[in-house]
Order: C-alpha cells, then structure tokens, then sequence
C-alpha cells in the first residue's frame, strides 16, 4: 500500500515535468537512416555477391597453396554460413524501397531481386545441402524455419531465373530506365539479362547427376536457352562478363605492392593448377606463374614447362615450407599480381568463357538436340580463346618471363594459341569421356583465381581435375564433399537442423565426407 | 573502553559551557589543598600532531582545563595518585593514573567509530552508519595520496571488499573498476559524473564511500544498477585560525621490471633457420614480415639489413641446411647485436603530483581552493602526460536556515604523445619483442631515417611490416587533449525544524581532441601503402542534472524518528563526436587534412538523451536500534520505446543495532545486523563509446557493437565515458563507403522491439558488523545475491529467419558471493608500537539461471544451471586419460577442430575464486609503517603473449630444455622434434562437441615416433587456448610507505604546522605462474591476454606540509 501511495505521489511530480523533454524525438537514432533509396541496398547486395580472387577458396580450388603455417593452411574447411540469408534480407528491403519509391509490381530491382535469390540460395545449397527456403525469411513469425530439400530449391531457383529473364525482357522492352547503384553492369538490364540466363546455364549444369529428374527438367531446361537466344539471351563475349573492376584507390586488388612482402614466400602455386597447365603446354602458366628458382639455378630454360612446378595441396605443410623456401616451387608471377593496386584482372563472378565450356559440356553430354561435337568444339575453343584473351594471349602475343624476386625478366616467348590447340591433347576428341575431360580441364584452367568456388564444385561433380588430397588436407586426408551447417543452427534450430540431416545423410549426420542430392547418381 | 565510560564522557561535552564555574571552583580549591601540578603534552595518535582543547580531568573532581594551541597543559591535581582523564571529540577517552608523576605526556588515540559515524550514501544523504542496512565501505581520501598510482582509482585496490581495480600497465590506460563483477557509477557529492577515473583529483578528495550493492545505490535509479562509487570532495578548513594552506607533493620513478616477457636472443630472424636480406620486402630470404625462426648467432656471414649492397657483385650464401641463397648485399656475420633491445630502448618511468590546497573558514563561509599538477613521464621514449586540476568549493551560510554550496572541478590532461599498445605493427612490445630478432641493435636504430630521405622513409630491418622503435616514438605520435569540468550548485533551506528544501543543478562535461600524425613509411594494418596519415578524434559530452529534495524529519515519539524525502530529477544529456581522417598523405610530414590524397573521410555522430525521475525514502528508525530505510524511484527515459519508457525502481533495507538492545557479553562491543532488497534497471545504454561510430559497417560487422568499432583496423579503441544511448533499439540502415567509395545501406541484423523495457537487477544482501574487545577487532561479513534480469538480450534465432537475433528481454543470470572486512588493532601503546591490520575478502561467482523461453543452451556449451564464466576453448585432441593424439603424417598434436569443426574444451573459469587484501599500519613516535599485500586466487586466462613469443621463435623457453636441441636441428634442416603423444593405428576417432573422442574402444594406439621441426610442432600446439593456458592466481606487494612525523616541538618557531615525509614504493613485488604479463588488468572475464606493456616498480618520496 505503501509502495503504491509512493509510487502515485511520485508519478505526479514526474507529471510536472514531463513537459521539457521530448520523448518520441530522442529514442530515434538520427545518425543512421530509416529509409534509403533502393540503389543503396542494391550496392550492398553486389559487394555481398562478390568473391575475391587469392581467397582461401581458391587454395581449396588448387589453384595455389599457403606454405606458411601462421597465415594459413591449405587444409578443408568445417562450417559453411547462413550469412547468405543476411543478403537475402536486404534483397527483401531493396523490394519494399522501391515499391516505397513509387515503383510498380514488376521493376527492375524486383527482377533482379529474383535473381539474386537464386544466385544466393545456390551458394548455400551448393555448401551445405538443404537449407531453409520457403519457410525462411520472415523475421519473428517464424524463428525456427523448416529447412527445404536441396532439390525443392533447385526448382524454384529456376522458377526464379525463369521469371528474372520474363520481368527483364519486360522491362528492357519498356526501355525502364530506374535501376541505379549497380556497379557490374551499369544498369543495363539487356546485359543483366544475359547474365541471368548465363548463370542459369551454369546451374543446369551443375546438375548433370539429376538430368533424368523429371521435376527438375534439365535437359530441356538446358537447351530451350540454348536453342533460343532471342528468348534467352546469353553472354556472347568477354565484355558481357559480370565482373568486379578494381579502381586502385578504394577498391584494391587483393594482392598489390602493399602485400607483396607479406606473401612473398609464403604463397606457392598448387600442382593441380600447374601441372594441368603445363602438360598442355599452355603459354597461360607464363602469365599466371613465375618459374621455380631452384629449376632456372639447375639451369633450365624459363620458358621450358618443366621450370613450373605446384606444390602437391595435401603436401605437409612442414615440407612445403622447406621446399618453398628451397625455390623448388613455383610463386604465383610477382610483377602481374603485385605490381599495381588496380591489378591486371578484373575479379570474375560469371563469364562468357565458363558459359562456353557448359555449353560445349551440355552438348558433349547430349543434352541439346541438334547440336554436334563439331558445336561442342566451337564452344570449346571459344571458351580457350577467351580464356587466353583474358591474359591478353593470342597467336603472336609475346610474353615475358620474369623471375619472382627483383621481377627481372629471363625470356620473352611468342605465343601462338593456334598451335596450343591444334595439339593432340587439346584438339576437341569429340561428345566421349576424353572430350568431357578436356572441356572440364579447359574450364578449370579458366576458372582460376575466379568464381568462387566453382573450380572445386566441377570437381566434386566430375572428379576433374584430380585434385590432390595429403596430410595437408585436413579432415583425415580426404577432401570433404560439402561443408558442415552453422553452429549456430544448433542452439537456434536443432530439431529441424536435425530433421534435415538425417532425411539427407541418415547416420552419417552433418559430416563434411556424405554425399549431396546434387551430386548423388 | 566500555560503553557506559563513553557516553560519560560524551556527555562531558555541554558541561565545556560551563568553564567560569569550573575556574571560579578551581581557584577556590587552591587555597584549601595543597597542590601538586602537572604538566605534559597531547599529541595526535593520528599523525603526532599537537592537539589542542583536549578536557583534563581529575577524576573524581569538577578539577579540569583544557590543552593550549601547542598540545600542552598543566593542571594542579589534589594528590600525586590522582587519576587524569583526557578526552576530546573524535577521540578515545584515556584515563592516567599520576602515581607520583607530575609530567604525563600522552597521545590520544582516534575513535575509528566515531569518526566514521556518519556516512554518505546516494544522492549524497548522509546517515549514520550504524544504522545503514546495507554494504558500505569507506576510504579516507588522505590514505591514498602517498604510494599512489598515477591514477586516483588505482590506489583503491585492495581498499574494498568487493572492489576489484583492474589497473591498466599503459600510460592513460583506463583501469577496469568491478563491483561484485560489475562496472559501478561514480558520484561526486551526490551527483552522478562521467569518469575515465582520470578526471578525478585525488587531492581533493576527502571520502571514497563504496556503495556495494543496487539496495544503496537505489536511489540512483536506472544509473545505479551496479552499485556506486562516491566521492566526497574537501570543503573548507577547520583549523581554528579560520585558514590552513597544506602542500603535497609525490615523486616516484619507474624502474625495475615486474613483468616483462623473457626472450631468447640466440637465434634470428627468419624460417626453418634460413635468413638473408635483400630488400626487406620479401626479395631476400624470409627479409620480410618474418618470424623469429631463423638461423642461430654463431658469426656466420649473412646478407643483412645494414651490409654493403653491391648491384655488380653476386654472393652466394649456403644456410645452415643446405638453401642456397643469391643477392647483393655482402654477407657480414651473423651476430646477436640486439641482445635486451627491449631494456634498451625502455627509460625509467617518472611520477610527479603536486598540491597546494588553501582552505578557509568563517562563521558564515567555508572555501577552499586547490590546484593540482601532475607530469608522468612514460617508459617509453618521448612520451609523457600531464594533468592540471584546478577544485573551488565554497558554501555560504545567508542566514542559519539557507545554505548555498558549490563546487567546480577542471581538470586538463594533456600530451603530444602517448604509446599505442596493442597487437600490431603500432606497438613496440609487437615490433621489439613478438617479432623483432636481436640480429640488430637498438642503439643502431637510434637515428632512424635513411640518408637523403629524411622525412620520408626509415631505416629498420624489414621494410614490409615492422617499424623501427624509434621512428615509432619520435615521429608516430598520438596526442590526447582532454578537458573535463564538472561542477554544482546547490541551496539548502530549513524551512522549518523538520522540513527542509534542497534544489541542486549540476553539470559535467568533458572535450577530447586525440591526435594521430602517422608519418611516410610507417606501416600497419590495412595501411600498407605507407604514405602517411592525419587523424582527428573529437568528442564532446555534456550533461545536466538538477533536482530537488524536500525532507521531512521528525521524533514521532521519544522511541521512534522519521525521515522521510520526496524529489526529483531532470537529466538532459548531448554527446557529439566528429572523426576525421586523410587517406594518406601528398607531402609527407605535413599533417593536415588539406594534404590527403585520396579524399579526406570524416564521420559525425549525435547522441541528445534525456530522463525524467521522481524519488522518494522513508527511513524510519526505532530507539536508535532498528532501523528502516523504503526507497523508490520513478526513471521516464528517452533511450527506450515511447510507450513503454517508465519504470519504478524500489529499495528497501532493514538493520538492527543487536548491542544496543540486548545485553551482550562483554566482548562483543557492538552488533549488528542487516538486509535489504531493492529491484534496479538499465536501460538501452552504454557506459563507454569509441571513436565515432564510421561508416565501416557491411554484412560482416553487423553483431559488433557499432559504437565501440575501432574505424581504422589497427591500435586500441579509445574509449570514453559515455553512459547515453546505446540505439540498439533502432530500425535503421548500416551504412558504408563500398564499391568506388559509394554508400551501400545494410538493413539491421536485429530485429528490433517496440516493447521492449528496461534490463533488470533484483538483489537482496545480508550482513552483520560485529566488533570485539572494545572494538579492537572489528568483523564486517555481507552475502549478497543478485539475479541480473531478465536483461535487455540480443536472442539468437535462425538466421535463416533473415535476421541473426532479435532484441527481447530475456537472460537472467545470478551472482552470488560473500565480502568480509576484518579490522584489528594488534598492538596498541600510545608511547610505543602501534599495529593495526586491516583484511578484505571476497569472492562471488555468476551461474545462468534462465535464458529465454524455454532454451537451456546459451550457445552449444554453456546451459542453465552453470557457470556463466565457462572458459570453452581452443585445444587439441586428446585420449580420456590426458596423452595428445599425434597425426602420424606430419608429427604433430591435431586440433580438435580438425575432427569435429563445433569442438571446443572447457579449460575452466574466467573470474578469480577471490580476491583478498592484507593491510597493515604500524606507528611508533613520530614513525609508521604502511604497507599492503593484494591478489585474487583461482581462475584461468590463455596467455597471448606467450603465444605470440612461442609462435614467433621468441620465447625462451625454445631455446632451453628439451627444445633447445630441436630448434638446433631445425636450424641444420633437420626434424627432430618427436612430440610425447600417441598415434592412431587402426580407426578413425569421432570427437564429440566438448571435444572427448567417443569412440575409444574402435581405436589402436602406438606411441608416437614421427618427427617434424620444432617450429611446425610449437606453430601447432601453443596457437591453441589450451597450450597456453595459465592460472590467474597473483600476489602483489602493491604498496609500502614509511613515514616520518616532524614532532611540533620541532616546528614550533616555524611557520610550518605539520610536516611529514614518506619514503614509498608501489607494485614492488609480483607473483604469478607465468610473469610474462602482468595479470592486474584482467578481472572482466577475458578469455586471453592482450599485449601489453611492461610492468615496473614505482618507488619514491611524498612531502606533505600544512601552513
């Protein structure tokens, strides 16, 4: 009672004042914003999309490797991230912006809201497996969503691609004009289209161990956009490629003079990426790699191919040190990937020279009625030659060899990418297993330091190239085949985490060795 | 002395007025006795000082008179066995038996109880302390400004059962400050303030009054949650010439290493034991951003970083283990020249505070005016930092019934340069110790810019991370300029006996402007390019407080007292900070933001905050014995939902005087006991804020407090006093300068949530005070527990719901724990040795009681039920019976992680089992002795610097014991190293989250036999939690003064009052189980270490003078 009498003569006094301070104005933060054009949620979504090249990923994709124990291994990982799911939220509130902004139904941000979805939703169940979709994304009405089968997203990824490529064509025709703050391909929506069909190509793809799915469609899928490209647009050069350009004074490429001392030494290149270069004799790995030292002190020409050599990924990592550090190995070429902030290539997200080699897979697989091997080889040497063309080769092209401390150059060689593919062990065999290998090999050669992990995802599908497993490796020597889920999933959503793994993996449980959907015969 | 002889002579006070009697009585007895006089001098046991108007009586007689302004007196007694007795306020009475003496010389020991009667409690009530129901400590402001530190909070360790000081070992470092666990708020007479502890003048402090628990602090509203720290400042003089001037002055320097890490300078720099120099950025061998694993000193000849470069001349260098190495440079030998480059390069420390306060008083005014500087000089070369702090309180009576009071306090600190350290290339313990080889020396790199590029590149060893020491020290400099001013006002009105008004406005308000010139060719984290740098941090806090209190007190009847108050409080507040910075230079050495090259980046920040409260108490108190005390306070407060903004935070304590009402037996001198219960908030605020919050934030820093982001990548976060807004509660965008510097917007992470309310702490304590034979021995005991929320909780949901947690209020966690104060007087003899010791104790620890809903799990180890300081970490894989598991492909110890990516150890728990405290005070004459012992017990930490030294080839231990011949093998390109451990030979073990293998019975063992190179086997096993995992256990003796009284009679003919000079020492003495770090500064629950300064010893002299 007393407590309350208190209480009243107290709020009474409070009354009194309450008059000098204005409550509402003060709880708002007023140094961030509430409400932003949707262009500013559009430029955080395309820096979330982007995956930079020298990454971790790519010593996984055996592109290059880490000697140096304190900064690095060259071992697997263990936990994917939903993170993705945070991207997914701002597609969500770049959506609502627009239409806040007076924006109809179907507009460009929703288009591309689309695909993005897509290329997200793949990211994840490409790692992991299964992930929350439907049921995803709705905030507190549903904090423990039910995860979605890794083939119930893939359906509906292409429903979204579907869609993408139908509210674009729309709108490219419409000439709308309203998209803004996209810094891949300057708001041109026409391109925009291009690279959704391209990607989708690249999904269809992917799924070469599902192509009897009758749900899924595949096959069809694959060649209608093939078939069709004034419905289905596709990348059809370089210049089409979605690709993030570095300035050099904001936006470094990762490796640059500023780190050179810090890797120098420490970062060597991988076997599986050297070896499959220079058994072609590809004039690349003069761009790409610098000769080892102790081969060009041993006396062996720079430009001969035995002076590449890539460390084994699985070597122990003690080893590796040792023979680094003895020159026995190959550095990744100093002078092109440290001599400038703006680097020597663009950071590749999606290119014209990947779609080239899917379509050449697609038709050496069979999946496009009407088109031959003679197709498959044209696809195929065009993704070459764009590969080539991206390090500025092409026949007569010179290239000089530089030595990897002081840069100094040991021998200009010419190159003629006619005679690289008129070689036996290029020439296009034909829609046969050799075939098959030789566009996945070309692919993975292109793909270097590109597209985030797609080097290890052919891989993984295909088993080539061989990749190189060791004590290096991790997880007991053995490369894993997905990523575990999040811990957080744990504490947060066990019981359908849990629902999940054992309707995907049964007793093997969340383990990095068990098989996706997607990769399952 | 027994009770009834006290109160006698308390009473002896009224009878003072009666002195013309006691003469005329006195001069009448005169004639009729004879007489025999004595005569003699009182002194202070205080401090020896003479006191005056102490009441001599003979006992048994109206006979008396008082002591002169010299302590002396004389009195003619009826017989030589006559017994005197002397008494004096805020003293023991003593009774002296002449037995034939006629000169008594005597020193009158202080009333601890009396002087300590009264106690400051929140919003500056004062109350008697017998009566007060909960947990109060006091300190008295004069105790701690002979050892101190440089830092006024500092010299509270060990003072406070409860109170633990974290001191920091770097130059302005802010020491933790925890009570029961939790950061406590600071008050200046009465008010609240926004303290770094800097901005407090030691000198001018009278009381430190610890109110432990939130049932004191109550009052205090959403502010006081965690207790508070209270500061009554001097007022004006009470000497009785109405004026005193007194004079301080303490100078210590810093010299002798407490902690520091040991290092081995027998082997270089370099990998597997390989080193050559080229260019320092990689083009040699290892030249660059290298470890400290390279070849051993042994004269041999090796291209380095100061030999001849030759471009026409090719030599060839052959390494220990076969690497040959071609270059430029001739090879000179390989020798340790950098051996101690750390003790090199250090300087002695240097403290020095001087005071001079004038205090004076009148009948109807009490002023005083103090000022204060204070010059330290830091261990490393040209840095420095000085305070001035200038205090002037005055009160003004206008009449007996209306009082004004006021205080202001400025205080100013300021330096061009202070030391940054923290890991990274910023700090000399990183560029000396974790990854400087002694292959060069400190005295060589003393000037520091190559020959023709002054101003623009330095010379050091390695030209890619590392920077020289003293390019770091007279070129990267860190200025701080902060100002702090806070102050009050108030007016005291009797309105009538029993009611009386108060109204006070108050302000505090601080500038900072910090400073950064980061010069050409100095590197760092993410600033790589070297070209040069400016920055400017500003921030500036100001806030308001004014309110007013009108009390009622009344003896309801002769047994019971009333007191009862009703206020109230506007709390307006307005932070702005600015932050500034080049992106790199165009001339180097020109630090202005007209020179960028890049475009300048700049950031603001604006944080306006306001709070309405009303308050109120009751104290009621029965026959002085029981005691009663009901607070409530009503916080309407801006930082929370519109609706949902007002809460009511109510106190209640009880205590009973045990000894007053029952007969006790006569060794018990007092009782009591005590409880309370009170129920306090927070809400939506932090206590501290860094640099203005920058545009950095993308999807990856989202879960960071935005507000305490470092916006740079390298150095130590400054983080200032703050207590306002802390916006978690808003639906708003993050922002940051992506793609070609254009904004991108992040929508939250976190859910927000309209209704959410305040985070809560309902604790409840009881506590007795008991004293022994006449209080000699004194015994103060509280258990406390307090169950924190449910708080204000960032609750994890899936985040595939599209946010990664969503603001509610959930979390409730308990603390617990017990703090004892033990006094004792062990010896006593006013002519002779004193001894008084003083004891804390405390320990408390912190279990999860609830978290939301019906989760258990705090995350995938720590549930309900347990402690919440669970130490979950880093370790490698282990059979049940302790032995490492050993992969048999390369040698070494396999992390947990690489079997099961969720396993993580418990290595233990973080906070201290307790912490203790022995005090001790010794006097004889004119001399005392001080000194005190302080640790905390129990607990773990994983030691970084050990790490760091292991990791990098610098510790020692890599080149003594067992490792010594391994590190020698890996120099000659051998393995030698073979880790104690077994192997698997047939299975594949399965690790569980809490890392034990869970199938044990599947698996064969071999002992190991693979080799691997030490440095591989060391990068393995100590980059884990567990490898470098030390007990938190550490004794200190933090200080020691000896004090020497000048005796009056030696002062007498001077000007001069009182004189006394101490010889003191701080910190002289550590134990711990690694003295690598010094473990002070972590007692807030961190997993690891920090890299950190060396700690030293403080020793010095301290003259105090009164005029």
């Amino acid at each position: 009672m007393k407590k309350i009498k208190t209480f009243l003569v107290l709020s009474a006094c409070m009354l009194v004042m309450n008059s000098c301070i204005d409550f509402e104005e003060l709880e708002k933060n007023e140094n961030k914003p509430a409400q932003v054009p949707p262009s500013l949620v559009l430029n955080g979504i395309e820096n979330d999309m982007y995956e930079a090249p020298w990454s971790l990923g790519h010593r996984q994709n055996q592109f290059w490797c880490c000697n140096y124990n304190y900064y690095g291994t060259n071992e697997y990982w263990s936990n994917a991230s939903f993170a993705s799911f945070q991207s997914l939220r701002n597609i969500q509130k770049m959506e609502s912006e627009a239409k806040r902004t007076g924006a109809p139904d179907i507009n460009p941000y929703s288009a591309l809201g689309k695909f993005f979805r897509a290329y997200f939703f793949v990211r994840m169940t490409q790692q992991m497996g299964d992930v929350p979709m439907t049921e995803a994304l709705k905030g507190l009405e549903n904090p423990t969503p039910v995860y979605d089968s890794q083939k119930e997203i893939y359906q509906q990824v292409l429903v979204w691609l579907e869609e993408a490529n139908a509210d674009l064509k729309k709108l490219d025709t419409e000439n709308d004009l309203t998209l803004a703050g996209d810094f891949y391909l300057g708001n041109d929506l026409g391109q925009w289209r291009k690279a959704v069909n391209t990607f989708a190509l690249r999904v269809l793809i992917s799924l070469s161990e599902q192509n009897d799915d009758a749900d899924l469609n595949v096959e069809d899928r694959f060649a209608s956009i093939v078939n069709n490209p004034s419905e289905y647009p596709v990348m059809i050069a370089p210049k089409d490629n979605m690709q993030y350009i570095y300035n050099g004074t904001t936006n470094l490429y990762p490796t640059n003079p500023g780190n050179r001392g810090f890797d120098k030494g420490r970062y060597n290149m991988a076997q599986t990426y050297v070896k499959a270069l220079t058994d072609l004799h590809d004039p690349r790995v003069y761009v790409t790699c610098n000769p080892a030292e102790s081969k060009i002190a041993g006396g062996v020409d720079p430009a001969d191919f035995a002076a590449y050599v890539g460390a084994p990924s699985g070597e122990n990592l003690a080893d590796m040190t040792v023979k680094a550090g003895n020159g026995e190995y190959s550095f990744a070429n100093q002078l092109r990937y440290y001599g400038t902030t703006k680097g020597p290539e663009p950071g590749v997200l999606i290119s014209y020279h990947e779609l080239c080699f899917n379509i050449a897979e697609g038709i050496n697989r069979g999946w496009v009625p009407g088109k031959t091997a003679a197709d498959a080889e044209i696809y195929y040497k065009a993704g070459i030659a764009a590969s080539m063309l991206f390090y500025d080769l092409k026949d007569g092209a010179s290239v000089t060899i530089t030595e990897p401390d002081e840069d100094a150059p040991l021998k200009t060689v010419t190159v003629s990418v006619t005679d690289y593919l008129a070689q036996p062990s290029v020439e296009y065999s034909g829609n046969n297993a050799t075939g098959l290998s030789q566009i996945l090999t070309q692919k993975y050669i292109s793909l270097f330091q590109q597209s985030g992990f797609e080097a290890y995802f052919n891989y993984r599908r295909t088993g080539i190239p061989a990749f190189h497993s060791g004590p290096g490796t991790g997880n007991n020597s053995t490369i894993p085949k997905r990523w575990l889920y999040p811990t957080t999933e744990k504490n947060v959503n066990l019981d359908n985490l849990n629902d999940a793994v054992s309707s995907q993996f049964g007793a093997e449980g969340d383990n990095l060795n068990s098989e996706l959907w997607l990769n399952q015969d | 002395m027994n009770k009834t002889l006290l109160k006698k002579f308390n009473s002896l006070g009224p009878q003072t007025g009666r002195w013309p009697l006691l003469v005329a009585a006195w001069l009448l007895t005169v004639c009729a006795y004879a007489q025999t006089t004595v005569s003699g001098r009182i002194l202070s046991g205080e401090d020896s000082s003479p006191l005056p108007g102490v009441n001599i009586l003979v006992k048994g007689t109206s006979t008396g008179t008082i002591s002169d302004a010299d302590g002396n007196y004389s009195i003619d007694v009826p017989s030589s066995d006559a017994t005197l007795i002397f008494s004096f306020v805020g003293y023991l009475s003593q009774e002296v038996m002449l037995a034939g003496r006629n000169s008594v010389n005597i020193v009158l020991a202080t009333d601890a109880r009396q002087l300590s009667e009264v106690v400051v409690t929140a919003l500056g009530i004062e109350k008697d302390k017998s009566k007060v129901g909960y947990a109060v400590q006091e300190v008295k402001g004069e105790d701690l400004v002979k050892a101190r530190d440089p830092n006024p909070i500092g010299n509270l360790t060990g003072k406070v059962a409860g109170l633990t000081v974290a001191s920091s070992p770097e130059l302005l470092g802010r020491p933790g400050v925890f009570l029961r666990g939790k950061e406590p708020l600071f008050v200046v007479d009465g008010v609240p303030i926004q303290s770094d502890t800097w901005n407090i003048s030691a000198d001018d402090i009278e009381t430190y009054t610890v109110l432990k628990g939130p049932a004191a602090s109550a009052l205090y509203g959403s502010r006081g949650q965690y207790g508070a720290i209270q500061i009554t400042t001097k007022r004006g003089s009470k000497d009785r010439r109405g004026f005193s001037v007194e004079f301080n002055s303490s100078n210590t320097v810093e010299d002798g290493f407490l902690a520091i890490p040991k290092v081995q300078d027998e082997y270089g720099p370099g990998d597997h034991g390989r080193y050559a120099f080229g260019d320092g950025k990689g083009s040699g061998l290892y030249d660059s951003d290298y470890d400290i694993w390279g070849p051993k000193f042994e004269g041999q000849l090796i291209p380095q970083y100061d030999g001849v470069y030759n471009p026409d001349e090719t030599y060839i260098t052959t390494m220990a283990g076969g690497t040959v190495y071609e270059g430029h440079i001739e090879p000179t030998p390989w020798l340790a020249r950098g051996k101690d480059n750390l003790e090199r390069y250090l300087r002695p420390g240097w403290l020095s505070t001087n005071n001079i306060a004038i205090a004076a008083s009148g009948d109807k005014y009490d002023l005083r005016f103090s000022t204060s500087y204070t010059y330290q000089q830091g261990i490393v070369p040209n840095t420095q930092l000085n305070a001035n702090n200038f205090n002037i309180s005055a009160g003004f009576d206008f009449s007996p019934k209306v009082r004004l009071e006021a205080n202001i306090n400025y205080n100013k600190q300021y330096t061009d340069n202070i030391p940054d350290v923290n890991y990274g290339p910023n700090s000399m313990i990183y560029n000396i110790t974790l990854w400087g080889g002694a292959d060069w020396s400190m005295d060589d790199m003393r000037h520091y810019w190559q020959e023709g590029k002054e101003g623009v590149q330095q010379i050091y060893a390695d030209y890619t991370r590392y920077n020289n020491p003293w390019f770091m020290a007279y070129e990267w400099l860190r200025g701080h300029h902060k100002t702090d001013i806070y102050g009050y006002m108030a007016l005291k009105w009797k309105i009538t006996e029993e009611l009386e008004l108060m109204g006070r406005t108050q302000i505090n308000t601080y500038d900072i402007l910090r400073t950064e010139k980061f010069p050409y060719s100095a590197t760092s984290y993410g600033r790589e390019q070297a070209k040069g740098d400016y920055r400017e941090d500003q921030r500036n806090l100001f806030e308001n407080n004014t309110d007013f209190m009108l009390t009622y007190t009344k003896d309801v009847t002769p047994d019971f007292n009333l007191k009862a108050s009703l206020g109230g409080n506007i709390r307006t507040f307005v932070y702005r900070s600015s932050y500034t910075t080049t992106d790199y230079l165009n001339v180097p050495g020109w630090y202005s933001f007209s020179n960028s090259l890049n475009p300048i980046r700049s950031f603001n920040f604006e944080a306006p905050m306001g709070v309405l409260s009303a308050y109120g108490y009751i104290d009621g108190s029965y026959k002085g014995f029981l005691n009663l005390s009901v607070t409530g306070r009503v916080d309407k407060h801006s930082t929370l939902p519109i609706d949902n903004n007002q809460y009511f935070y109510p106190s209640v304590s009880l205590s009973a005087v045990i000894s007053e009402a029952v007969q006790l037996p006569e060794v018990i001198s007092f009782l009591k006991v005590r409880g309370s219960y009170a129920k306090v908030g927070s809400a939506l605020t932090v206590p501290v804020i860094g640099p203005t919050p920058s545009v950095t934030q993308s999807s990856s820093t989202q879960g960071q407090n935005p507000l305490l982001q470092n916006p740079l990548g390298y150095g130590s976060t400054y983080q200032s006093p703050y207590d306002g807004p802390s916006y978690q509660n808003a639906p708003v965008y993050n922002t940051a300068l992506l793609y070609n510097n254009q904004p991108a917007a992040f929508y939250t992470s976190t859910i927000t949530n309209p209704e959410l309310k305040p985070s809560f702490s309902s604790a409840w304590e009881t506590g007795m005070d008991v004293r022994f034979l006449a209080d000699r021995i004194g015994l103060d005991v509280t258990y406390f527990e307090s169950l924190d929320g449910p708080g204000i909780y960032n609750l994890p949901i899936s985040e595939s719901s599209g946010y990664t947690s969503a603001l509610v209020n959930g979390i409730k966690t308990q603390r617990k724990g017990w703090e004892v104060t033990a006094t004792g007087t062990v010896l006593s003899n006013p002519d002779g040795l004193n001894w008084d010791v003083m004891v804390n104790w405390s320990t408390y620890k912190e279990v999860i009681k609830e978290i939301y809903g019906d989760a258990k799990n705090l995350d995938l180890f720590r549930q309900v039920g347990e402690r919440y300081d669970q130490f979950w970490g880093t370790a490698l894989v282990r059979t049940p019976d302790g032995q490492l598991i050993i992969d048999q492909t390369d040698g070494r110890p396999i992390p947990l992680t690489t079997l099961n990516g969720n396993a993580k150890r418990n290595l233990g728990h973080l906070n201290p089992d307790w912490v203790w405290s022995i005090g001790n005070k010794l006097s004889y004459k004119q001399w005392s002795l001080g000194f005190q012992f302080d640790g905390r017990v129990g607990g773990v930490i994983a030691n970084y610097v050990q790490q760091q030294t292991f990791r990098g080839g610098r510790h020692i231990a890599t080149v003594e014991g067992t490792m010594s011949d391994a590190r020698y093998a890996d120099y000659k390109g051998v393995k030698n190293m073979i880790g104690e451990g077994l192997i698997i030979t047939s299975g594949k073990p399965e690790l569980s989250d809490e890392g034990v293998i869970t199938n044990m019975d599947e698996l064969t063992f071999a002992p190991n036999q693979t080799a691997t190179y030490l440095q591989d086997w060391i990068s393995r096993y100590y980059n884990t939690n567990e490898g470098n995992l030390m007990s938190r256990t550490f004794v200190k003796l933090r200080e020691v003064s000896v004090t020497y009284n000048f005796p009056s009679t030696l002062l007498t003919r001077t000007f001069i009052r009182k004189a006394s000079v101490s010889l003191i020492g701080r910190n002289l003495l550590y134990w711990a189980e690694h003295k690598d770090i010094d473990l002070e500064q972590y007692a807030n629950g961190e997993t690891g270490s920090a890299i950190q300064s060396p700690t030293l010893r403080r020793y010095g002299f301290n003259l105090n003078i009164v005029f």
